[in-house]
Protein backbone atom coordinates (compact mmCIF):
# COMPACT_ATOMS: atom_id res chain seq x y z
CA UNK A 1 0.00 0.00 0.00
CA UNK A 2 1.27 3.45 -0.45
CA UNK A 3 2.14 5.90 2.78
CA UNK A 4 -0.58 7.40 4.38
CA UNK A 5 1.81 9.86 5.40
CA UNK A 6 3.26 10.61 2.33
CA UNK A 7 0.58 10.97 0.00
CA UNK A 8 -1.78 12.32 2.53
CA UNK A 9 -4.59 9.87 1.62
CA UNK A 10 -5.87 7.08 4.15
CA UNK A 11 -4.41 9.38 6.80
CA UNK A 12 -8.15 8.17 8.72
CA UNK A 13 -6.83 4.48 8.54
CA UNK A 14 -3.91 5.52 10.64
CA UNK A 15 -6.47 6.88 13.56
CA UNK A 16 -8.63 3.88 13.06
CA UNK A 17 -6.23 1.85 13.33
CA UNK A 18 -4.91 3.87 16.91
CA UNK A 19 -8.68 3.71 17.88
CA UNK A 20 -8.87 -0.18 17.02
CA UNK A 21 -11.42 0.52 14.50
CA UNK A 22 -9.78 -0.94 11.44
CA UNK A 23 -10.67 -4.37 10.79
CA UNK A 24 -10.31 -7.50 8.39
CA UNK A 25 -7.75 -7.01 5.17
CA UNK A 26 -7.05 -3.06 5.87
CA UNK A 27 -5.99 -3.30 9.13
CA UNK A 28 -3.71 -6.50 7.87
CA UNK A 29 -1.93 -4.19 5.06
CA UNK A 30 -1.58 -1.30 7.28
CA UNK A 31 0.19 -3.52 10.56
CA UNK A 32 2.40 -4.61 7.61
CA UNK A 33 2.92 -0.86 6.37
CA UNK A 34 3.51 0.21 9.69
CA UNK A 35 6.42 -1.87 10.17
CA UNK A 36 8.10 -1.16 7.59
CA UNK A 37 7.92 2.68 7.17
CA UNK A 38 9.09 4.70 9.84
CA UNK A 39 6.59 7.46 9.75
CA UNK A 40 3.58 5.71 9.71
CA UNK A 41 5.28 3.95 13.23
CA UNK A 42 6.07 7.53 14.72
CA UNK A 43 2.79 8.56 14.03
CA UNK A 44 1.11 5.90 15.28
CA UNK A 45 3.37 6.14 18.59
CA UNK A 46 2.26 9.61 19.07
CA UNK A 47 -1.10 9.36 18.36
CA UNK A 48 -1.42 6.22 21.45
CA UNK A 49 0.37 8.78 23.55
CA UNK A 50 -2.56 11.53 22.67
CA UNK A 51 -5.42 8.34 22.81
CA UNK A 52 -4.38 7.38 26.12
CA UNK A 53 -4.44 10.70 27.30
CA UNK A 54 -7.46 11.18 26.30
CA UNK A 55 -8.75 8.58 28.12
CA UNK A 56 -8.04 9.64 31.70
CA UNK A 57 -9.79 12.76 31.08
CA UNK A 58 -13.25 11.54 32.98
CA UNK A 59 -16.13 13.72 33.31
CA UNK A 60 -17.67 14.58 36.75
CA UNK A 61 -20.99 12.58 37.83
CA UNK A 62 -24.57 14.06 36.49
CA UNK A 63 -26.88 15.82 39.13
CA UNK A 64 -28.85 13.44 40.96
CA UNK A 65 -31.82 15.79 40.61
CA UNK A 66 -31.22 16.06 36.32
CA UNK A 67 -34.15 14.10 35.62
CA UNK A 68 -36.56 16.03 38.07
CA UNK A 69 -34.83 19.11 36.83
CA UNK A 70 -36.16 18.34 33.23
CA UNK A 71 -39.75 16.96 33.87
CA UNK A 72 -40.24 20.23 36.04
CA UNK A 73 -39.35 22.15 32.75
CA UNK A 74 -41.22 19.80 30.79
CA UNK A 75 -44.43 20.44 32.70
CA UNK A 76 -43.66 24.30 32.87
CA UNK A 77 -43.53 24.52 29.03
CA UNK A 78 -46.66 22.51 28.21
CA UNK A 79 -49.75 24.11 27.61
CA UNK A 80 -52.15 24.08 30.47
CA UNK A 81 -55.18 22.06 30.30
CA UNK A 82 -59.07 23.41 30.86
CA UNK A 83 -60.49 27.06 30.20
CA UNK A 84 -57.19 28.68 30.97
CA UNK A 85 -55.81 26.64 28.30
CA UNK A 86 -58.47 26.81 25.77
CA UNK A 87 -58.68 31.08 26.67
CA UNK A 88 -54.77 31.64 26.05
CA UNK A 89 -54.96 28.97 22.55
CA UNK A 90 -57.65 31.33 22.16
CA UNK A 91 -56.08 34.92 22.97
CA UNK A 92 -52.66 34.22 23.05
CA UNK A 93 -52.07 34.78 19.22
CA UNK A 94 -53.66 38.20 19.60
CA UNK A 95 -51.35 39.34 23.01
CA UNK A 96 -48.98 41.78 20.59
CA UNK A 97 -52.13 43.60 19.61
CA UNK A 98 -53.64 43.82 22.99
CA UNK A 99 -50.31 44.44 24.74
CA UNK A 100 -49.86 48.23 23.34
CA UNK A 101 -53.81 49.18 24.50
CA UNK A 102 -52.95 48.31 28.31
CA UNK A 103 -50.55 51.20 28.92
CA UNK A 104 -52.83 53.69 26.48
CA UNK A 105 -55.90 52.28 29.03
CA UNK A 106 -53.87 53.06 31.52
CA UNK A 107 -53.13 56.73 30.95
CA UNK A 108 -56.64 57.66 29.38
CA UNK A 109 -58.13 56.28 33.56
CA UNK A 110 -55.06 58.65 34.69
CA UNK A 111 -56.57 61.83 32.39
CA UNK A 112 -60.00 61.01 33.59
CA UNK A 113 -58.86 61.17 37.72
CA UNK A 114 -57.33 64.02 37.24
CA UNK A 115 -60.24 65.62 35.15
CA UNK A 116 -62.79 64.75 38.05
CA UNK A 117 -60.15 65.93 40.66
CA UNK A 118 -60.05 69.15 39.47
CA UNK A 119 -63.68 70.23 39.18
CA UNK A 120 -65.19 68.24 41.71
CA UNK A 121 -68.61 69.96 42.40
CA UNK A 122 -69.90 70.41 38.56
CA UNK A 123 -69.84 66.30 39.20
CA UNK A 124 -71.09 66.79 42.50
CA UNK A 125 -74.00 69.24 42.48
CA UNK A 126 -76.70 68.30 39.91
CA UNK A 127 -76.39 65.06 41.76
CA UNK A 128 -76.98 66.52 44.88
CA UNK A 129 -80.08 69.14 43.87
CA UNK A 130 -81.46 65.79 41.91
CA UNK A 131 -81.74 63.93 45.69
CA UNK A 132 -83.40 67.26 47.13
CA UNK A 133 -86.34 67.46 45.16
CA UNK A 134 -86.79 63.71 45.52
CA UNK A 135 -87.08 64.59 49.04
CA UNK A 136 -90.19 67.20 48.98
CA UNK A 137 -93.47 66.02 50.25
CA UNK A 138 -97.02 66.84 48.53
CA UNK A 139 -97.78 68.01 51.61
CA UNK A 140 -95.03 70.55 51.57
CA UNK A 141 -96.03 71.80 48.37
CA UNK A 142 -99.62 72.19 49.11
CA UNK A 143 -98.06 74.41 52.05
CA UNK A 144 -96.59 75.95 50.37
CA UNK A 145 -99.25 76.72 47.28
CA UNK A 146 -101.41 78.11 50.49
CA UNK A 147 -98.81 80.45 52.01
CA UNK A 148 -98.30 81.99 48.03
CA UNK A 149 -102.23 82.40 47.82
CA UNK A 150 -102.57 84.20 51.21
CA UNK A 151 -99.74 86.59 50.19
CA UNK A 152 -101.58 87.49 46.97
CA UNK A 153 -105.01 87.86 48.84
CA UNK A 154 -102.49 90.28 51.16
CA UNK A 155 -101.14 92.18 48.05
CA UNK A 156 -104.58 92.30 46.64
CA UNK A 157 -106.75 93.49 49.61
CA UNK A 158 -105.07 96.71 49.76
CA UNK A 159 -105.31 97.74 46.13
CA UNK A 160 -108.91 97.13 46.31
CA UNK A 161 -109.50 99.24 48.94
CA UNK A 162 -107.72 102.23 47.63
CA UNK A 163 -109.95 101.98 44.52
CA UNK A 164 -113.17 101.90 46.90
CA UNK A 165 -111.93 105.31 47.97
CA UNK A 166 -110.84 106.45 44.45
CA UNK A 167 -114.27 106.25 43.14
CA UNK A 168 -115.99 107.58 46.51
CA UNK B 1 -34.25 2.86 4.90
CA UNK B 2 -34.35 0.66 8.31
CA UNK B 3 -34.79 2.89 11.11
CA UNK B 4 -32.91 2.54 14.25
CA UNK B 5 -34.30 1.47 17.20
CA UNK B 6 -33.94 5.21 19.17
CA UNK B 7 -35.78 6.26 15.77
CA UNK B 8 -38.56 3.98 17.00
CA UNK B 9 -38.68 5.01 20.22
CA UNK B 10 -38.57 8.78 19.46
CA UNK B 11 -41.66 8.04 17.20
CA UNK B 12 -43.09 6.47 19.81
CA UNK B 13 -42.56 9.87 22.13
CA UNK B 14 -44.42 11.40 18.56
CA UNK B 15 -47.69 9.72 19.46
CA UNK B 16 -47.96 10.15 23.39
CA UNK B 17 -45.98 7.71 25.02
CA UNK B 18 -43.85 9.40 27.80
CA UNK B 19 -41.93 5.95 28.68
CA UNK B 20 -40.42 6.24 25.32
CA UNK B 21 -38.70 9.10 26.14
CA UNK B 22 -37.69 8.51 29.64
CA UNK B 23 -35.56 5.28 28.00
CA UNK B 24 -34.09 7.84 24.81
CA UNK B 25 -33.30 10.39 28.47
CA UNK B 26 -31.78 7.19 30.51
CA UNK B 27 -29.55 5.81 27.35
CA UNK B 28 -28.48 9.04 26.19
CA UNK B 29 -28.66 11.66 29.77
CA UNK B 30 -25.17 10.87 30.19
CA UNK B 31 -23.38 10.97 26.94
CA UNK B 32 -24.61 14.09 25.79
CA UNK B 33 -23.82 15.92 29.18
CA UNK B 34 -20.02 14.77 29.03
CA UNK B 35 -19.98 15.79 25.13
CA UNK B 36 -21.06 19.73 26.18
CA UNK B 37 -18.70 19.17 29.82
CA UNK B 38 -15.85 18.20 27.56
CA UNK B 39 -16.86 20.82 25.06
CA UNK B 40 -17.90 23.94 27.36
CA UNK B 41 -15.37 22.70 30.70
CA UNK B 42 -18.14 24.23 32.83
CA UNK B 43 -20.05 21.34 34.76
CA UNK B 44 -23.38 23.59 35.74
CA UNK B 45 -23.49 24.95 31.98
CA UNK B 46 -22.86 21.53 30.72
CA UNK B 47 -25.75 20.26 32.72
CA UNK B 48 -27.80 23.31 31.91
CA UNK B 49 -27.24 22.71 28.53
CA UNK B 50 -28.25 18.94 28.65
CA UNK B 51 -31.35 20.11 29.85
CA UNK B 52 -31.98 22.31 26.94
CA UNK B 53 -31.00 19.77 24.61
CA UNK B 54 -33.55 17.01 25.94
CA UNK B 55 -36.12 19.98 26.59
CA UNK B 56 -35.99 20.61 22.81
CA UNK B 57 -36.62 16.93 21.82
CA UNK B 58 -39.32 16.61 23.91
CA UNK B 59 -40.70 20.13 22.14
CA UNK B 60 -39.77 18.71 18.57
CA UNK B 61 -41.63 15.73 19.41
CA UNK B 62 -44.65 16.64 17.02
CA UNK B 63 -42.95 17.58 14.61
CA UNK B 64 -39.58 14.52 14.27
CA UNK B 65 -39.19 12.88 11.18
CA UNK B 66 -36.34 9.80 11.22
CA UNK B 67 -34.64 11.23 7.93
CA UNK B 68 -31.17 10.29 9.73
CA UNK B 69 -29.74 8.50 12.37
CA UNK B 70 -31.53 9.25 16.15
CA UNK B 71 -28.10 10.43 17.62
CA UNK B 72 -27.02 12.80 14.54
CA UNK B 73 -30.17 14.74 15.61
CA UNK B 74 -29.80 14.66 18.61
CA UNK B 75 -25.81 15.49 18.70
CA UNK B 76 -26.52 18.15 16.67
CA UNK B 77 -28.59 20.03 18.73
CA UNK B 78 -26.38 19.10 21.48
CA UNK B 79 -23.43 20.86 18.94
CA UNK B 80 -25.35 23.87 18.28
CA UNK B 81 -26.13 24.45 22.03
CA UNK B 82 -22.43 24.42 22.92
CA UNK B 83 -21.09 26.21 20.08
CA UNK B 84 -23.82 29.31 20.67
CA UNK B 85 -22.60 28.69 24.08
CA UNK B 86 -18.97 29.57 23.46
CA UNK B 87 -19.40 31.77 21.00
CA UNK B 88 -22.06 33.96 23.26
CA UNK B 89 -19.08 33.47 26.47
CA UNK B 90 -15.91 34.39 23.92
CA UNK B 91 -17.84 37.71 23.26
CA UNK B 92 -18.73 37.79 26.79
CA UNK B 93 -15.10 37.60 27.89
CA UNK B 94 -13.57 39.93 25.13
CA UNK B 95 -16.18 42.61 26.53
CA UNK B 96 -14.67 41.79 29.67
CA UNK B 97 -11.21 42.02 28.60
CA UNK B 98 -11.84 45.27 27.42
CA UNK B 99 -13.61 46.44 30.53
CA UNK B 100 -10.55 45.36 33.18
CA UNK B 101 -7.82 47.76 34.18
CA UNK B 102 -5.34 45.17 34.45
CA UNK B 103 -3.82 43.13 31.25
CA UNK B 104 -2.83 40.35 33.62
CA UNK B 105 -6.10 38.11 34.12
CA UNK B 106 -5.62 34.96 36.82
CA UNK B 107 -4.83 32.11 35.33
CA UNK B 108 -7.12 29.01 35.80
CA UNK B 109 -6.57 27.05 38.34
CA UNK B 110 -6.41 23.39 39.17
CA UNK B 111 -9.08 22.23 41.19
CA UNK B 112 -7.60 21.31 44.77
CA UNK B 113 -9.09 17.77 45.66
CA UNK B 114 -6.81 16.53 48.69
CA UNK B 115 -3.78 16.33 47.14
CA UNK B 116 -2.31 13.46 49.82
CA UNK B 117 -0.86 10.63 47.02
CA UNK B 118 1.48 11.45 44.65
CA UNK B 119 -0.18 9.35 41.54
CA UNK B 120 -3.57 11.86 42.29
CA UNK B 121 -1.53 14.80 41.62
CA UNK B 122 -0.08 13.52 38.50
CA UNK B 123 -3.13 12.19 37.62
CA UNK B 124 -4.75 15.93 38.02
CA UNK B 125 -1.44 17.72 35.81
CA UNK B 126 -2.09 14.92 33.30
CA UNK B 127 -6.07 15.44 33.22
CA UNK B 128 -5.41 19.60 33.36
CA UNK B 129 -2.53 18.88 30.93
CA UNK B 130 -5.61 16.87 28.37
CA UNK B 131 -8.11 19.94 29.01
CA UNK B 132 -6.30 23.08 28.59
CA UNK B 133 -5.18 20.93 25.26
CA UNK B 134 -8.97 20.03 24.29
CA UNK B 135 -9.92 23.68 24.89
CA UNK B 136 -7.47 25.31 23.08
CA UNK B 137 -8.76 23.69 19.76
CA UNK B 138 -10.74 25.39 17.24
CA UNK B 139 -14.70 24.77 18.29
CA UNK B 140 -15.31 22.76 15.13
CA UNK B 141 -11.80 20.75 16.03
CA UNK B 142 -12.87 20.38 19.81
CA UNK B 143 -16.56 18.97 18.53
CA UNK B 144 -15.35 16.56 16.11
CA UNK B 145 -12.16 14.89 18.02
CA UNK B 146 -14.85 14.45 21.17
CA UNK B 147 -17.92 12.49 18.87
CA UNK B 148 -14.94 10.64 17.23
CA UNK B 149 -12.86 9.33 20.51
CA UNK B 150 -15.59 9.49 23.20
CA UNK B 151 -18.79 8.94 21.51
CA UNK B 152 -17.30 6.58 18.66
CA UNK B 153 -19.25 8.24 15.76
CA UNK B 154 -18.59 7.41 12.38
CA UNK B 155 -17.34 10.69 10.11
CA UNK B 156 -20.22 10.01 8.19
CA UNK B 157 -22.34 10.75 11.52
CA UNK B 158 -20.05 13.76 12.75
CA UNK B 159 -20.47 15.23 9.51
CA UNK B 160 -23.81 15.60 9.21
CA UNK B 161 -23.40 16.61 13.28
CA UNK B 162 -21.39 19.72 11.79
CA UNK B 163 -22.74 20.20 8.47
CA UNK B 164 -19.88 19.23 6.36
CA UNK B 165 -18.79 17.08 4.35
CA UNK B 166 -16.99 13.29 5.28
CA UNK B 167 -13.24 14.31 4.06
CA UNK B 168 -13.71 18.15 5.63
CA UNK B 169 -14.59 15.77 8.53
CA UNK B 170 -11.30 13.83 8.12
CA UNK B 171 -9.26 16.67 7.36
CA UNK B 172 -10.77 18.45 10.71
CA UNK B 173 -9.80 15.45 12.91
CA UNK B 174 -6.29 14.81 11.26
CA UNK B 175 -5.33 18.99 11.65
CA UNK B 176 -7.04 18.55 15.75
CA UNK B 177 -5.04 15.54 16.31
CA UNK B 178 -1.90 16.71 14.88
CA UNK B 179 -2.04 19.81 16.99
CA UNK B 180 -3.13 17.21 20.13
CA UNK B 181 -0.26 15.03 19.51
CA UNK B 182 2.01 18.05 19.90
CA UNK B 183 0.66 19.35 22.79
CA UNK B 184 0.67 16.14 24.67
CA UNK B 185 3.73 14.29 23.50
CA UNK B 186 5.07 14.92 26.82
CA UNK B 187 2.99 12.50 28.46
CA UNK B 188 4.47 9.91 26.37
Amino acid sequence: MDCPIKTQESTDWLLDFVAGRLHGERAAELVRHVEACNDCANFVAAQRVVWNALDQWEPEPLSIDFDRRLYRSIEAARPASGLAGMLRRIFGPLQPLWRPVVPLAAACLLIVAGVMLHAPQAVIAPLDGTARVEKIEPEQVERTLDDMQMLRELVVAPEQGKNISKSM
Amino acid sequence: MALDCDAELMLRVKDGDGASFGLLLGKYRASVTHFLYRMVQDQAVSEELAQEVFLRVYRSRETYEPTAKFTTWLYKIATNLALNWLRDEKNERGQQRLDETSEDAPAREVADRSPSVEQKLLHQVKVEAVRQAVAALPEKQRAAVLMHKYDEMEYSQIAKVLSCSESAVKSLLFRAYETLRMRLAHMA
